[in-house]
C-alpha cells in the first residue's frame, strides 16, 4: 500500500499546485504543514519549483513548541510573534506570493493538561496580517488535507497505523476527487453546480437564515447587497484560486447584528489543537452570550473574547449532501473536511467578497473559527423581506 | 521523550552554549530529524525566561527540489523577509542555537554541482554579520541523528550507529562528566593560557610542514589567538562551538603561501570533499584540486573576491576529545576540533586588536574551514626575523 500512498502524494500534490493555489511562474511560495506531512511538502515543493517558482518556503509547524511555551513560557511568552514574524506575514501580501497549507488532526494528547486560559491567549499577532492579506485578495491561496499517521490514529482508532494511514489516504483521496481519471474536470463541474445554487441562493434575497433541528432554533440575519460564494475566488491580480480543497460549501458574510437563538453543533469542533465537543451557543443580538460545551470550552471562551468582533458571525455556510465528505460520515476532527460535511457557522472574521457592497458592515476580528451546525435533521429556510418562508435545505438536498 | 541525554544536550546548549538570557528572544536552526533536542532546547530556554523561541525546521530535501528543477533566478534566491529577519535578529539582540550534524546523502546526491554552488542564499551573508559584529549569543552544538550515524558508522547497524554517534557526542560534549559546565571551563581556561602565550610571541607568520603540506600563513601585527568562549558587544559571554578544541585568529589575507593537503575529508551541505590540495599566491588560492567534490568548491570559492583567501588559522592540540575519537564525523563542526584548520572567506574581525588591521582581513560571504594539521604536521611560529619556534610537534604544545 505505500505504492497507493505514493501515488496520492503525487496527485495530491498536483491538485494543489496546479488548481489549489495556482501556482504562477515566478512566484514565491509558502508552504505550511506540520513535522508529519513531509513527504507531501517535497511533492508540493517540486511541483511549484517545475511550474517556474521563485522560491518555495515550507514552514513546519510543531505543537510541542507550543506546549513547552503555555508549560514553561512567562506571561508575556503567550501570544507573542517576534517582530520579523508580523513582517513576513505582511509582506507576503504585498509581494503576491502563493501559500498552501496541507491541514490534518492533530493529537490532542499534545497539548493535554494545560492551562486553557494561557492556551486561548496563544494567539500570535501574524495571524491578523495573514487574514489581511486573505481579505483584500492579495494572495493566491489554498488549504488542502495532510494525510499523517497522528491524523490518521484519530479518525480510524481502531485499525492499527499502517491500515489507518492508507484508510485515510483512500478517504482523501476520494474526497479530493483524486481516484477520478482527471480531478480538475471533476472539480471545475462540481463548483460549477454549487456556484449555479449560490447565484439562486442570491438572486432570492433572504433576510435570513433559519436552522431548525435538535437543539436548534437560530437565525442568521444577511446583508441586504451580500452574495452567495462557491469554489473558487480571483486575487485582485486575476489568478484564480481554490482556498479550500476539498470544498462542498456555499458560503455568505452575514449581519453580524443580528443573530438570535440557540444553536448545537453537529460534530466535534478542532481549535488549535484541542477538541470541542458537544457545543452549545446562544445569541442575542448576533454577539454569542453563552458559550457551553462537553469539552474544550475554555479555550473556545477564551478565543472567542480575543476582541470584539469575535464572539459575532462571519460566516454561515450552505452544505448538501451530494458532498462526497458528508457521505463517508466519518468524523475528521479538521475543520477544512468537517465544514464541508455540514452546513456551519463561523465566529470571527467575514470576508469581504462574500459581502459585495456591504463589506464595511462585515464582521471584523482577528479570528475565525467554523463549527458545524448542520445534519440531515436540521432545516434551513430563508426568510425573505414579506415575511415568506422558502425550503433551502430539507434532508440534506437542495430545495431551490 | 524524555530521553536524559537529550535534556541534557538542551541543557548544555542554552546555559553554557548560547547562555540564553531571561527577556531574550532564541531561535534555533534544526534540520528536519532534530526535533527531539529542538524541543528540549524550546523547553529549557522557556524554563530560563526566554521570551520567545522561534525554531525553524529546515528541509534539505525541499531544497533539493530547488536544485534539481528550480529556474535560474531561483538559485540563491532569498525572499526579502528572511533577509530583513536575520537583520532584526541582531538588532534585537537575540540568542541563537544550531543543531549540526552531517545531512542526509540523499539530500545531495547526484545533485549538479554547478547549481549547488550558485546556490548561496544572501541569508548566510546577514549571519556572517551578526556573528562578525558580536551582535548574538549563539550556539552550534552536534545533534545525533540516525542518518548521521549511519554514514559515520556504516558498518555497524544503524541502531547502534546512532547509539555510538551519542555515545561519542556526550563524551566530546564533556556530557559524561558530572558537571560539564565546570569541565569546559577548565578546557577553555587551558586553551586561552596558550592562546596568551602565543600572542605574547607577536609571530609574523605561522608554518604548516608534512607529507603534502608546506604552508607559511601571514598573521596581521594585531592577530589575537583565542578560544571558542565568545563575548558579545554587550558583554555577554557564550561558546559558539560545541564541542570546541581550538585556538584561532584571522590571518593577513594577502600573505599565505605554499602548498597544502586536507588531512581529513571535508563536508560541504552533504558533499563529501576528500583529497583536497591547494596552492596559494600572495594569499589566494591559484589551485584547488582534489579526488572528489572539488567543484562544488570551486563554485563557492568563486563566489565572490575574497572567496579565495583566507579567513582563519586555528590550531588543535592532542589533548582535545575530538582527535582521540580517531573518527570522521562528516562535519565541519566536530571534524576541524580534531586537527589545526584554515578557512577560506569571512574573518572574524573581533580577533584583531586594532581598527586599521582589522580593516585588513578578510571579506566574503563564505567561510569553509579545511583541516590542515595532524600528528604528521609540525607547526612553528615564525618571527619577523625568520626565526622558527615549535609550537606543534606530534600533536602536543611546545609553547
Amino acid at each position: 500500500m505505500a505504492d497507493l500512498r505514493a501515488d496520492m502524494t503525487g496527485r495530491l500534490a498536483d491538485l494543489m499546485v496546479g488548481f489549489g493555489a495556482n501556482v504562477q511562474p515566478g512566484q514565491i511560495v509558502i508552504v505550511n504543514a506540520s513535522l508529519e506531512c513531509r513527504e507531501l511538502v517535497r511533492a508540493v515543493a517540486d511541483r511549484c519549483y517545475r511550474a517556474g517558482a521563485l522560491h518555495v518556503e515550507a514552514e513546519y509547524s510543531d505543537p510541542y513548541l507550543k506546549r513547552a511555551r503555555i508549560e514553561f513560557g512567562g506571561d508575556d511568552a503567550v501570544g507573542y510573534a517576534p517582530s520579523w514574524a508580523v513582517d513576513r506575514a505582511r509582506e507576503i501580501g504585498e509581494h503576491h506570493c502563493a501559500s498552501i497549507t496541507l491541514v490534518g488532526g492533530a493529537d490532542p494528547s499534545v497539548l493535554e493538561g494545560l492551562d486553557q486560559q494561557r492556551l486561548g491567549r496563544d494567539n500570535p499577532p501574524t495571524r491578523k496580517e495573514w487574514l489581511r492579506s486573505v481579505m483584500q485578495q492579495l494572495v493566491n491561496w489554498s488549504i488542502g488535507p495532510g494525510p499523517t499517521p497522528t491524523w490518521a490514529a484519530l479518525t480510524h482508532p481502531d485499525l492499527g497505523p499502517q491500515a489507518a494511514l492508507d484508510a485515510l489516504w483512500t478517504e482523501i483521496g476520494h474526497v479530493c476527487r483524486l481516484d477520478e481519471p482527471d480531478p480538475v474536470a471533476a472539480w471545475t463541474e462540481r463548483m460549477a453546480a454549487l456556484s449555479a445554487t449560490a447565484g439562486r441562493l442570491t438572486e432570492r434575497r433572504f433576510e435570513l437564515l433559519h436552522f431548525e433541528g435538535p437543539g436548534t432554533d437560530l437565525r442568521v440575519g444577511l446583508l441586504p447587497r451580500a452574495m452567495f460564494v462557491a469554489g473558487g475566488v480571483v486575487t485582485k491580480a486575476g489568478i484564480p484560486h481554490r482556498p479550500n480543497l476539498p470544498s462542498e460549501e456555499v458560503f455568505t458574510t452575514p449581519d453580524p447584528t443580528c443573530t438570535e437563538g440557540h444553536v448545537r453543533s453537529t460534530k466535534p469542533l478542532d481549535v488549535g489543537g484541542t477538541v470541542v465537543r458537544g457545543l452549545e451557543v446562544r445569541f442575542e443580538g448576533g454577539r454569542a452570550v453563552a458559550i457551553d460545551a462537553d469539552s474544550g470550552v475554555e479555550v473556545l471562551r477564551g478565543r472567542a473574547a480575543s476582541d470584539e468582533g469575535a464572539c459575532r458571525l462571519g460566516e454561515v455556510a450552505l452544505v448538501d449532501g451530494d458532498s462526497r465528505i458528508g457521505r463517508l460520515s466519518t468524523v475528521f476532527y479538521e475543520t477544512l473536511l468537517d465544514e464541508n460535511a455540514a452546513s456551519h457557522i463561523a465566529l470571527g472574521n467575514g470576508l469581504d467578497f462574500a459581502a459585495g457592497e456591504d463589506a464595511e458592515r462585515a464582521n471584523r476580528s482577528d479570528i475565525h473559527i467554523d463549527f458545524m451546525i448542520g445534519s440531515n435533521e436540521v432545516d434551513v429556510t430563508g426568510l425573505t423581506a414579506d415575511g415568506t418562508r422558502v425550503p433551502v435545505l430539507r434532508g440534506g438536498e437542495w430545495q431551490v | 521523550m524524555g530521553d536524559q541525554r537529550i535534556d541534557r544536550l538542551a541543557e548544555l546548549a542554552v546555559s553554557f552554549g548560547a547562555n540564553v538570557q531571561p527577556g531574550q528572544t532564541l531561535v534555533v536552526n534544526a534540520e528536519l530529524g532534530r526535533e527531539d533536542v529542538a524541543r528540549a532546547v524550546a523547553a529549557a530556554a522557556y524554563r530560563a525566561g526566554a521570551r520567545h523561541v522561534e525554531v525553524s525546521y529546515l528541509d534539505a530535501l525541499v531544497r533539493r527540489t530547488l536544485i534539481e528543477h528550480g529556474i535560474d533566478d531561483a538559485l540563491g534566491y532569498a525572499p526579502p523577509w528572511q533577509v530583513d529577519r536575520v537583520k532584526q535578529m541582531g538588532e534585537q539582540r537575540v540568542a541563537v542555537i544550531t543543531l549540526d550534524g552531517a545531512l542526509d546523502p540523499a539530500a545531495t546526491d547526484g545533485l549538479d554541482a554547478a547549481r549547488l554552488g550558485a546556490d548561496q542564499s544572501p541569508v548566510r551573508h546577514e549571519y556572517l554579520e551578526l556573528v562578525t559584529g558580536q551582535l548574538i549569543n549563539w550556539c552550534i552544538i552536534a545533534c545525533p541523528t540516525i542518518d548521521w550515524a549511519r554514514k559515520v558508522h556504516p558498518d555497524l547497524s544503524p541502531e547502534a550507529a546512532l547509539e555510538l554517534l551519542w555515545t561519542q557526542v556526550e563524551w566530546m560534549c564533556r556530557l559524561d562528566e558530572a558537571d560539564p559546565v565546570s569541565v569546559w571551563n577548565q578546557r577553555m581556561d587551558t586553551l586561552n593560557a596558550v592562546a596568551g602565550r602565543i600572542n605574547q610571541r607577536r609571530f609574523s607568520a605561522i608554518g604548516f610542514r608534512g607529507p603534502g603540506t608546506d604552508l607559511t600563513v601571514g598573521l596581521l601585527p594585531t592577530s589575537n589567538w583565542m578560544a571558542a568562549a565568545f563575548t558579545t558587544a554587550t558583554g555577554l559571554r557564550h561558546h559558539p562551538n560545541l564541542p570546541s578544541e581550538e585556538i584561532f585568529t584571522s590571518p593577513d589575507p594577502n600573505r599565505t603561501e605554499g602548498i597544502v593537503r586536507s588531512t581529513k575529508p571535508l563536508d560541504i551541505d552533504g558533499t563529501m570533499v576528500n583529497g583536497l590540495r591547494v596552492r596559494f599566491e600572495g594569499g589566494r588560492a591559484v589551485e584547488i584540486d582534489a579526488d572528489s567534490g572539488v567543484d562544488l568548491l570551486r563554485a563557492r570559492i568563486a563566489h565572490d573576491e575574497g572567496g579565495a583567501r583566507l579567513g582563519e588559522v586555528a590550531l588543535v592540540d592532542g589533548e582535545g576529545r575530538v582527535g582521540a575519537t580517531n573518527t570522521v564525523f562528516c562535519t565541519t563542526l566536530i571534524d576541524e576540533n580534531a586537527a589545526s584548520h584554515i578557512a577560506l572567506g569571512n574573518a572574524y574581525p573581533f580577533t584583531i586588536g586594532d581598527d586599521e588591521d582589522r580593516a585588513r582581513t578578510n571579506a566574503s560571504s563564505i567561510h569553509i574551514d579545511f583541516m590542515i594539521g595532524s600528528d604528521e604536521v609540525d607547526v612553528d611560529g615564525i618571527g619577523a626575523d625568520g626565526e622558527r619556534v615549535p609550537l606543534l610537534r606530534a600533536g602536543a604544545w611546545q609553547i
